[in-house]
């Protein structure tokens, strides 16, 4: 028996619900815990007084990718089920903009800013209503933006593609590149926070291993 | 937990991840299904060169002189298959060329009823990257005609002796070569026959039962 199972029709729709439901609970406590529901840890990752955010981002990647790449070799997971989402370069770029503005002036993300909502916090209540509102436009005039939304399309365009390179060298290059990222997040914390008054206020659990990163 | 043992803990974490990342690159592909890339040019150009295919009588020739390294691919139904297929061609369906067991230095024919199917076998296998990948053009049909029932088609020197040297094959695989210059078309779908009993030995031929059968795939549409 292979993963995913949702795909291969091992539950159904419902199954899949709760499933989402108790992994989406078990992701907010984890974000909660290492401090990223506050608005101010996250705004800390722009001043480069706490990057916390880049190391539990990257903490994740390198996570997600080096199971997905063992398990799919050693034939726990059918990789070829697992979608890949597909590459639109010229709308992306413009969400990923704005994406990122809102990012710098609301201090949240789309999943922090459910779990600051959740703790009673207003601005991440502020965000989702937000994030709603943005959701429910798009839907409504899909129909003018859809020429932009359906812009430069590249399909399931992933590293090993761009670069050539088979998936075990990819994994190689990114887990350097994280480590090194990591090295360097610490080495600019280092340097900043002791110049900033920004500095984020230091959250009780911040030193569990989510909220440290691998290279913490 | 204290700091100290957090970042003992982290190290550890770091530590892992680098030696699954350092064995990866090792490890092979992630996918369990093959997942090919196709190098377009090289093909085209395999393609525009005419090297991508072999006739019948460039087949026959290999395997009677026992060409080292030579597979020959039936990619069509295992009923067909039974039904006749070229001697020592193995039955390979689509579904399981990705992982079939071939080795990079063997010559891979394929061949099909008419051959499409082969053809599309080619890209597969291309994109799998075996080099030595070839497909018979004409499939079963050009195999039955210019090796089981090569017929002189006119009268100058040069036709007599390709026809020569296509009987001598026809002869080997048990077919029937026509010097006659004007066979009707019912005449032109013969059974192979072998002349002797080491031929017969060699060639395997299709069972009396399964005559009307070759007969149907000689006329669907040669």
């Amino acid at each position: 028996m292979t993963a995913p199972y949702f795909e291969l029709g091992y539950f159904g729709e419902r199954g899949a619900l709760v499933a989402a439901l108790v992994i989406g609970i078990a992701f907010g406590w984890c974000l909660e815990s290492a401090g990223m529901g506050s608005a101010r840890k996250l705004s800390a990752q722009f001043y480069l007084t706490d990057l916390t955010v880049f190391k539990v981002m990257f903490s994740a990647i390198v996570t997600a990718m080096l199971g997905l790449f063992w398990l799919g070799r050693l034939g726990v997971l059918d990789l070829s089920r697992v979608y890949v989402p597909e590459t639109y370069i010229l709308p992306q770029l413009v969400g990923g903009l704005i994406f990122g503005m809102g990012f710098a002036l609301g201090g949240l993300c789309p999943g922090t800013s459910c779990v600051a909502a959740v703790t009673g916090r207003l601005d991440g209540a502020a965000v989702v209503l937000g994030m709603w509102s943005g959701v429910l436009a798009t839907g409504l005039f899909f129909p003018s933006l859809q020429t932009f939304y359906e812009a430069t399309p590249r399909g399931a365009f992933t590293l090993p593609q761009v670069f050539h390179l088979s998936h075990g060298v990819a994994v190689l290059i990114v887990v350097l590149v994280a480590i090194s990222g990591f090295r360097g997040a610490e080495w600019i914390e280092g340097r900043f926070a002791t110049h900033s008054k920004l500095s984020a206020p230091r959250n009780a659990l911040r030193e569990t291993p989510v909220a440290e990163g691998v290279g913490a | 937990m204290t700091v100290d043992r957090s970042r003992r803990l982290t190290r550890w974490l770091a530590v892992i991840a680098i030696v699954l990342a350092v064995l990866a690159p090792l490890a092979g592909s992630p996918y369990s299904s093959q997942h090919a890339s196709i190098d377009v040019t090289s093909l085209a150009r395999a393609v525009s060169r005419e090297e991508d295919h072999v006739t019948a009588l460039e087949l026959a020739q290999w395997i009677k002189e026992r060409r080292a390294g030579l597979r020959v691919v039936d990619v069509r139904s295992a009923e067909d298959y039974a039904t006749f297929h070229v001697p020592r061609a193995e039955h390979l369906s689509l579904d399981s060329l990705a992982s079939a067991p071939f080795r990079s230095d063997e010559t891979i024919v394929l061949y099909s009823e008419g051959g499409t199917h082969a053809a599309q076998a080619w890209v597969f296998l291309r994109a799998l990257g075996y080099r030595k990948v070839f497909f018979l053009r004409g499939g079963l049909y050009e195999w039955l005609d210019q090796v089981m029932n090569p017929t002189l088609a006119d009268t100058t020197a040069a036709a007599r002796a390709a026809f020569e040297r296509a009987a001598v094959l026809s002869r080997y695989f048990g077919g029937v070569p026509r010097s006659d210059l004007r066979p009707s078309s019912e005449d032109a779908i013969r059974i192979p026959v072998a002349d002797s009993a080491s031929d017969r030995a060699a060639v395997q031929l299709p069972p009396k039962s399964s005559e009307a059968k070759l007969l149907q795939v000689r006329r669907r549409g040669c």
